[in-house]
């Protein structure tokens, strides 16, 4: 036997994690009369429609008369029948009806799925407490890493890095992470090696970098190699062979907090070549 | 009106932070939260808020509490505190310069450092200052010399969508129609203070990436 997808046009993968929001319907007149269409330009299927403050009115929609359905994502509430900023920040669109808004953030507030980078704090019975920038301390199992079992067990030390994704995150319990996929896979996850650096952005710094679209990352690959991990809760480690090179590269990717991607792509083209002639020149000293 | 001037992301290490100035008023907030909290001031159900003010000299006095609580309720009103229970919010006021507006300066600077975090909130806010002048005419946001020769000096804190009042404080006394009048200056004056709210706002946002 065959699934048969949904024929609706409008139909949107629940499963999504980018989804999980609110099922909502809007009435398509109330929009038309409050997106501001002038400000809109369209990136990779994004629509950013204006700046928005707390308290602004997003748009008007009543669930029981109409059936086309939107999502409403992080900084948004629905409250009689309006649908409400609560952050300020760039209020988008995205193809599949999903509103948000984009905002500038330092401190992180836990989300399901998302992947950090902490620090071990503990040992607490079968867990670690590790440190992850948010309001809680989150756990972590030793059983939740690659090969892991009550045997062999996980040995970490005080101190240690750990890049792991997010099981358990909402506001009422503490924080889990975990090492594996479902398939018990590491993909990547599990405690950093030795010898790297570790430095802290804003929240949108980090989510502009691992952006696939994005090429400020290449940029700098281009001068040494390295390699980096960047968490959702703003905390980047990179690893490059010598320590003055981590540094070059912490301070480019830091360039982002103040620039532009054009500015700062500009700018650390230039510090990095000046930085690798000098260090060649030292070599031939 | 007296002008207003901000800047937002003053200090680099809080969360949130501007630095506002009303005329010669000029005062520094910022904003850490929400984050971990002491055992004592644990809630189970919202986030627990705190506000300290310090002057600009000497020590924070009795005058000085009294600011805060005004500020804290206030404060207390517009963010979403239910939305992080067991965490703290902390909001600090430092005051850089006086000439006679703290408190609508204060209130003013904790808005836009709310906002310069990202905290939830419902809705903005702004603080007016008018006092009545003994010939019956209202100024608005005056300075500490116009204030001493007034009758009476009165604050309206109100939101960002229909400028309800949040919070009132007055010195001197009004009788209902010169309250009134003085409620309806500081409406009409709190729109060109949202105003100002949004271009700062718009001011940081038009910077930000895009990728294409």
């Amino acid at each position: 036997m065959t699934m048969k997808l949904p024929s609706n046009p409008h139909y949107v993968d629940l499963n999504h994690p980018q989804q999980q929001q609110h099922v909502l319907r809007y009435n398509p007149r109330a929009l038309e009369i409050n997106s501001e269409t002038k400000m809109s330009q369209e990136v990779a299927g994004v629509e950013v429609l204006k700046v928005v403050l707390p308290g602004d009115e997003v748009l008007q929609y009543n669930p029981d008369r109409n059936k086309e359905r939107i999502f409403i994502g992080p900084g948004l509430r629905w409250e009689d029948n309006v649908i409400r900023a609560t952050r300020p920040g760039l209020l988008k669109k995205t193809l599949k009806r999903l509103y948000y808004v984009d905002s500038h953030q330092k401190r992180y507030i836990p989300q399901k799925r998302e992947f950090v980078i902490g620090t071990v704090l503990k040992k607490k019975g079968d867990n670690y407490i590790i440190d992850i920038g948010a309001s809680e301390q989150a756990t972590i199992s030793y059983l939740s890493f690659e090969n892991a079992s009550k045997k062999t067990k996980k040995e970490m030390k005080v101190g240690d890095l750990i890049f792991g994704q997010l099981l358990v995150a909402n506001k009422d319990m503490e924080p889990e992470l975990v090492c594996i996929d479902t398939y018990d896979r590491a993909v990547g996850m599990g405690p950093l090696p030795e010898g790297g650096l570790l430095f802290n952005v804003s929240l949108h710094v980090a989510r502009l970098i691992v952006n696939p679209k994005n090429s400020f990352l290449l940029t700098i690959s281009k001068m040494f190699k390295y390699t980096i991990v960047v968490g959702f809760n703003g905390r980047i480690w990179v690893k490059a062979k010598k320590q003055g090179e981590m540094v070059a590269i912490m301070n480019c990717i830091l360039m982002l907090e103040v620039m532009t991607l054009e500015e700062a792509n500009e700018n650390a083209l230039r510090v990095l070549s000046s930085f690798s002639q000098h260090n060649s020149k030292e070599a031939t000293c | 009106m007296s002008k207003h001037a901000c800047e937002l992301n003053f200090l680099s290490r809080s969360d949130g932070s501007a630095l506002y100035s009303i005329g010669n008023t000029v005062a520094l907030a910022s904003v850490n939260g929400p984050g971990e909290v002491k055992k004592f001031n644990r809630l189970y159900n919202r986030a627990y808020l705190e506000v300290s003010y310090s002057p600009s000299t000497g020590q924070s006095m009795i005058g000085e509490r009294a600011l805060e609580s005004v500020i804290t309720r206030t404060v207390e009103q517009v963010i979403l505190v239910h939305l992080h229970p067991r965490t703290a919010v902390n909001v600090t006021i430092q005051e850089m310069q006086s000439d006679g507006l703290e408190l609508s300066t204060s209130v003013n600077a904790a808005c836009l450092s709310l906002l310069d975090a990202g905290v939830q909130m419902k809705s903005t806010f702004a603080a007016v200052t008018c006092c009545l002048t003994p010939s019956s005419t209202i100024l608005i946001e005056p300075t500490a010399a116009e204030m001493k020769e007034s009758v009476a000096v009165a604050t309206f804190v109100l939101d960002g969508q229909a400028l309800n009042v949040l919070s009132a404080h007055q010195e001197g006394c009004l009788n209902a129609e010169n309250f009134n009048a003085c409620l309806k200056a500081c409406q009409t004056a709190a729109k060109d203070v949202f105003n100002f709210y949004r271009q700062a706002l718009e001011k940081k946002y038009h910077t930000c990436n895009e990728i294409s």
